[in-house]
C-alpha cells in the first residue's frame, strides 16, 4: 500500500513515467473487465474513455480505494450504457453435475482424483506461466458471462460483493455460485498444468 | 462427517471469514484427517493470490495509444 500511495503522488503531480506505469500495470485487467461486461467489440471504446476521464479525475482522487478499484469503478461507469443495452439475464445453472470440479469426486463425496501438488516457487504467478497463456484465455471466453462478470470484478479489481450484485443485478448467494465456479474452473486450469505440464 | 465435496463448496467463504465459529469448526477437524482437501484449500488459496495478476501487463503498444487518446481529448478540451 505505501508504494501505492507514492505511486499515487506522483500521479497527481502529473509525472507521465507514472501514468505510463499505471495503464501498463491496470490496462489488460480493465480491458479484461470491459470485455466481461459490455463484450470484447466494445471493450476497448469503453477502455479509452475511460482512461481519458480516469486522467482527468485523478488530481481528486483520495486514494480511499486501490488504485485497482478506483479505475475499474470508472470502466464500470463508461460501460453503464451499453451493460443497460446488452444485459441478459441468464438462468443459473445450479445443477451439481456441472460443477467444474464434479467428475473429481466419489459418489459420497470424498477425492476420486485428488488435486495434485503444485510447484510452489512462485504461487503469485501461478496463472503467468506462458504454457498456460492460451488455455487461460480460452477459459476465461468459455466461461458464461456472469460468471466471468464476477471473477473479474470480485478476484481481479477487487470490488466488493455489495457493489458488484448491485451492478450486475445478481444476488448476494447467486453472486457467491457464480464466483465459485469461476474460481474452481481455473483451479481445475492449473491442476491439470501443474500435473501433466500441458493444459 | 463432513464431505471432501462440501470442504471445496465452502472453501471460499472459509478464506473470506464468512463461516460461523461452528461451520469453521467442523470443517478444521475435516482438514485434520484429510491431507487431500488440506492440499485443496492451501492451492486454492494460491489460485486466490494469483487471479489478480493473471492478465499481464499492457504491451509498449497500448500503452502509447491509451497515451496518445488522453493526449488528444486534453488538446480538444483546451481548444
Ligand atoms: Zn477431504
Amino acid at each position: 500500500m505505501t508504494s501505492e500511495l507514492s505511486t499515487l503522488r506522483a500521479l497527481q503531480s502529473g509525472d507521465p513515467t507514472a501514468f505510463s506505469e499505471l495503464v501498463r500495470e491496470h490496462h489488460r485487467a480493465l480491458l479484461a473487465t470491459a470485455s466481461a461486461i459490455v463484450g470484447i467489440d466494445n471493450a476497448e471504446e469503453c477502455l479509452q474513455n475511460a482512461w481519458i476521464k480516469a486522467h482527468q479525475a485523478l488530481p481528486q482522487f483520495e486514494g480511499k480505494s486501490s488504485l485497482r478499484t478506483w479505475l475499474t469503478r470508472i470502466v464500470i461507469n463508461e460501460s453503464r450504457m451499453l451493460l443497460r443495452k446488452t444485459r441478459r439475464e441468464v438462468p443459473l445453472e445450479l445443477d451439481e453435475s456441472q460443477h467444474p470440479l464434479a467428475d473429481r469426486f466419489r459418489e459420497g463425496g470424498h477425492w476420486s482424483k485428488p488435486p495434485a501438488t503444485w510447484h510452489d516457487e512462485s504461487p503469485d504467478g501461478l496463472l503467468m506461466e506462458r504454457e498456460l497463456a492460451d488455455c487461460l484465455s480460452r477459459v476465461l471466453t468459455a466461461m458464461p458471462a456472469q460468471q466471468r462478470a464476477m471473477l473479474e470484478l470480485r478476484d481481479v479489481s477487487g470490488l466488493d460483493f455489495d457493489e458488484i450484485c448491485n451492478e450486475l443485478a445478481v444476488t448476494a448467494s447467486n453472486a457467491r455460485v457464480l464466483l465459485h465456479r469461476a474460481r474452481t474452473q481455473l483451479f481445475r486450469l492449473v491442476d491439470h498444468y501443474q500435473e501433466t505440464g500441458e493444459c | 462427517m463432513l464431505k471432501c465435496r462440501e470442504v471445496v463448496h465452502q472453501a471460499d467463504a472459509l478464506l473470506a471469514g464468512e463461516l460461523s465459529r461452528r461451520e469453521r469448526f467442523v470443517l478444521q477437524m475435516h482438514l485434520i484427517i484429510c491431507r487431500h482437501c488440506r492440499r485443496y484449500i492451501r492451492q486454492f488459496e494460491w489460485l486466490l493470490r494469483a487471479i489478480p495478476r493473471m492478465h499481464g501487463s499492457a504491451s509498449e503498444a497500448e500503452i502509447s495509444s491509451v497515451l496518445k487518446a488522453v493526449e488528444n481529448a486534453e488538446k480538444s478540451t483546451f481548444k
